[in-house]
């Protein structure tokens, strides 16, 4: 809809002219702000025919400035106004410079009645429109070249948003010397907010204070769009109409969009009059085409607003638009790095302590955060609250409504934000003043397990106590609606059971947020089930102790129960000690050496669970050595030669362990082994070496590949491929208890026990008949693992 | 006594490691007056040589089975030789250390006839395999052979 369109459709009067007609509350959405048929009467303004200049429309301040009746001015070279000098340039512009809805500085022209006046002119539709202003002699020696240049890096270094409007907010004020300017943002329900100001030092603060849409109605939105700088140097003064209202050329209303002098809405000049603001000057903050705000610059005197201030104005406005979104992402990521920063420390704790209630837990706890007012975790049917919340039964009621929500259900972004919340969910106007915003996030991990902000009702935020707008001093003939007080008011009823909004910023935290607690979790439930592996292994080989008890424990007293039972029946039959007796005795001796051997394996096999392995840096033969000299005598016995290939590396590990190994698996392997010439070797494979095929090798077991791996090996008696699993369970033997010198069955299984300490893996490769290699790895120290990760 | 009734006079198949265990069950059944020969196996892998019939090639009348040996266990090799179809119907007794109710419920599903825990005490162990001989040998009908040259040695 076009401006004409607009105004031919409203119930105003046509042509209209602020001074005849005005505007009221109800109809000042309709106020054609662009064709107001009267200008500001600091000067004049002259509508010429593009083709020669000649004055078709003039404004009633001819006679104050020029001294000549407008009537009697139309039809009239603009010469006979502006001089030939100034006349013939303004030829020259309109011919050569791209002047249409730009207005242009011609230069100072001396009036009919003397006085020095700047003009400016721009064309629209056909029409030249000059604007001519009472201007003084000396101009001002202010060097608005430096102080652009020192706004302009100002602007571009601020980190925040804030720290950018507040930067804005000053150099304006330090270029155009006004009493107060102020950075007005508008929300995208376009009431407003003064979010940054700079001000005489003796005025109250209006940072914060909030305005209704109704307070920069839509036509005034619109008009900011398309100029640069708005200035009305009085608002007091009478505006002078335009003479005639409708141009004779178009038919139709002047458009004054782009002149500074176009007339005001009495809507606003009342407004400004009613908080004692004699004269303002704005300029349109713009973001991406769009309105996102004003500079507002209020002076309570009536003053002069020269070309060369609105130019400085102008500029400022444009330099802030364009730095608008840069300052805007400088802020994001400001923002974004401190909630990262908060989240990742509360992680941190909460990883610690092992429980996700650790996130609200004061200083720093969630509040530190995203801005919220308070804070909300459900996690295992049970809630943990930190600053201001609804009440439990509330929370519960609202978790329940939550979860129904498809936003909640989206397992990429299980993300809800609503700054209304009980336009959307009606119980929750209940705690509106403590939750109109919510912003939550699911946990995903069990059925109800949620994350929630909230923010208060945004009219508890504000304190309006003490300002001194709480009684204007003279109220114009809209009385109090037109004052700061009902504006409050009324901003307070649009906003009823609304918060301050979640920015995209605070969704994306808040979802980072989760994807991290979710790891947390994950890795919590892992370790869960680490731990119960652990706890199934243990709960295993307790089975088995239960079971060796039972078995193994009782088959040696068995014999010495009947063993004692046959003596006794001798005893019982009065005979001497026969023979068989004393066989009998020996074999009571042999059974309880059996089960003492027994218990100690026991023993030595359960306490070695208890202790975590102490890594240490050792040549791998020292420790050979040490678990040769330790078999000594039963190597002699067996008559075994111990070869080592080459030379053996250094290994992280722990010695006394590792030496253990080292002997059991030497001790087997000159145990079973009925060759005449028995040998056992001992060597290793480098990660990067292709491990030979002995026999049938296994394929390494996960976990031993690309670490280095040792073998014991022998040219023994080997073991079936069916019996690989069984050699490594406790008391487990393969062969009849007498053969092969005996043994309890628990060596292998203490020695698979101590490579699992060490994080490593144990498994054979063996030809019956011809021989076993029992490959293992020490991964737990740095040793394996750090040595790959550099290869 | 009719046919059916009549004390097997088939050896006995025992596979037991253990040199005392065993000599419990020969002085059970030297206490019993049990005239079955005695065939023992140290190991699974023996047995398994030797169940097709004794060197005289007599087949058993039944296996007394320890759970725990060297090597292949008693539950395995029970349910090694229950698939074959001609050792079905061997009765086949557990005697065992093991009270472990896991051992206890995998014997009976590979096909065990019976589970018995050899005591501590020996004369209990002595009642036990008493009563197994009586039980095995007297009380209860063996499955007739399939070789007619061993059932007719049998016969009075």
């Amino acid at each position: 809809m076009t401006s004409d369109d607009l105004q031919k459709s409203s119930s105003l009067p046509y042509p209209y002219s602020v001074k005849q007609h005005g505007v009221t509350i109800t109809n000042c959405d309709e106020e054609p702000v662009q064709t107001p048929g009267c200008i500001q009467p600091h000067g004049v303004l002259l509508a010429l025919r593009a083709t020669d200049l000649v004055i078709t429309q003039a404004s009633q301040s001819c006679l104050q400035w020029i001294g000549a009746e407008p009537l009697s001015l139309l039809g009239q070279p603009v010469s006979l106004v502006l001089g030939q000098d100034i006349a013939h340039r303004l030829r020259e512009t309109v011919d050569r410079e791209p002047l249409e809805r730009n207005p242009f500085y011609i230069g100072t022209a001396s009036l009919l009645s003397m006085s020095l006046a700047d003009v400016t002119a721009h064309t629209r539709d056909g029409i030249v429109l000059v604007e001519v202003e009472p201007t003084e002699r000396q101009r001002s020696d202010v060097d608005y070249y430096q102080l652009v240049k020192r706004a302009v890096a100002r602007l571009a270094a601020a980190p925040t948003l804030d720290a950018f409007c507040q930067a804005g907010a000053e150099e304006v004020r330090r270029a155009t010397g006004l009493d107060r300017v102020m950075i007005y943002k508008f929300h995208p329900d376009h009431s407003g907010e003064v979010v940054a100001e700079a001000r005489r030092s003796d005025l109250h603060s209006w940072l914060r204070l909030r305005y209704p849409a109704e307070d920069i109605p839509r036509p005034a939105r619109e008009i900011f769009k398309r100029i640069g700088v708005r200035p009305l140097p009085d608002a007091a003064a009478e505006p002078s109409e335009m003479v005639p209202l409708v141009n004779p050329d178009t038919g139709r209303p002047l458009d004054m969009t782009y002149c500074a002098l176009r007339g005001a809405s009495v809507m606003y000049t009342e407004y400004l009059q009613n908080m004692g603001v004699a004269a303002s000057l704005t300029m349109p903050i713009l973001r991406e085409g769009g309105l996102w705000g004003l500079i507002a610059c209020h002076h309570y005197t009536p003053t002069r607003l020269p070309f060369e201030v609105r130019a400085a104005g102008e500029f400022l406005g444009q330099v802030m638009s364009l730095q608008l979104k840069n300052a805007e992402e400088r802020s994001d990521l400001e923002y974004r790095s401190r909630l990262d920063v908060v989240h990742h420390d509360l992680l941190s704790r909460a990883a610690r302590e092992s429980r996700l209630a650790a996130l609200l837990q004061p200083s720093p706890s969630l509040l530190d955060g995203i801005e919220a007012s308070g804070v909300a975790l459900l996690h295992r049917d049970r809630w943990w609250t930190a600053g201001a919340v609804p009440d439990e039964a509330q929370l519960e009621d609202l978790s329940r409504w939550l979860v129904t929500l498809p936003e909640l259900g989206d397992p990429a972004r299980p993300v809800f934000a609503s700054e209304a919340l009980a336009s959307q969910f009606p119980p929750a106007a209940a705690y509106a003043a403590v939750a109109s915003g919510v912003l939550a996030i699911s946990l995903g991990v069990g059925r109800r397990s949620l994350l929630l902000w909230f923010r208060p009702e945004q009219v508890q935020t504000f304190t309006w106590g003490g300002n001194p707008h709480e009684k204007p001093r003279v109220l114009g003939p809209h009385g109090l609606r037109l004052t700061p007080r009902k504006s409050f008011d009324l901003w307070q009823e649009q906003v009823r059971g609304r918060s301050v909004p979640w920015k995209p910023v605070e969704t994306e935290a808040a979802l980072r947020l989760r994807l991290s607690i979710l790891d947390l979790v994950v890795s919590r439930a892992e370790g869960l089930a680490v731990l119960n592996a652990e706890l199934a292994r243990s709960n295993e080989e307790l089975d088995a102790f239960a079971y060796i008890a039972s078995h193994d424990l009782k088959e040696p007293l068995r014999g010495i129960h009947k063993y004692a039972h046959y003596l006794l029946e001798e005893a019982e039959a009065g005979a001497a000690l026969s023979q068989l007796a004393k066989e009998r005795l020996d074999g009571l001796i042999r059974l309880t050496l059996r089960m003492d051997s027994l218990l100690d394996a026991l023993l030595h096999f359960s306490r070695m669970g208890r202790l975590d392995p102490g890594y240490e840096r050792v040549p791998l033969k020292t420790v050979l050595d040490e678990a040769v000299d330790m078999l000594g005598r039963r190597l002699d016995e067996n008559a075994v030669e111990v070869r080592v290939p080459r030379p053996l590396p250094v290994v992280e590990c722990d010695p006394i362990r590792t030496r253990e190994i080292l002997a059991n698996l030497i001790a087997n392997a000159a145990k079973y082994n009925d060759k005449p010439d028995r040998w056992v070797e001992i060597g290793f494979f480098d990660p990067d070496e292709e491990a030979p095929a002995f026999y049938a090798p296994q394929a390494a077991p996960d976990g031993a590949r690309g670490v280095t791996v040792f073998y014991v090996r022998d040219n023994g008696i080997g073991i079936d491929v069916r019996h690989y699993d069984q050699v490594f369970k406790m008391f487990k033997r393969l062969h009849s208890r007498d053969a092969f010198g005996g043994g309890t069955g628990a060596g292998l299984a203490i020695t698979k026990k101590l490579v699992e300490q060490h994080d490593g893996r144990i498994w054979i490769d063996s030809k019956p008949g011809e021989g076993s290699t029992f490959f293992f790895t020490l991964t737990g120290g740095d040793s394996g693992i750090a040595e790959s990760s550099v290869r | 006594m009719n046919d059916l009734l009549q004390r097997s006079r088939r050896p006995i198949l025992v596979v037991e490691d253990s040199d005392e265990d065993f000599d419990t069950i020969l002085e059970a059944r030297r206490r019993g007056g049990i005239e079955n020969r005695i065939v023992r196996a140290a190991s699974a892998e023996a047995a398994r040589r030797l169940l097709p019939a004794t060197p005289e090639g007599e087949a058993f009348a039944f296996v007394i089975l320890d759970q725990n040996l060297p090597g292949i266990n008693g539950c395995d090799f029970l349910r090694e030789i229950r698939q074959e179809p001609r050792y079905r119907g061997l009765p086949v007794v557990l005697f065992t250390t093991s009270i472990n109710p896991r051992d206890c419920a995998a014997c009976y599903e590979a096909g065990a006839n019976a589970y018995h825990v050899k005591s501590v005490r020996f004369d209990e162990c002595l009642r036990t395999l008493q009563e197994m001989f009586d039980y095995w040998l007297d009380s209860a009908v063996l499955p007739e052979l399939q070789s007619g040259d061993v059932r007719k040695m049998n016969l009075p």
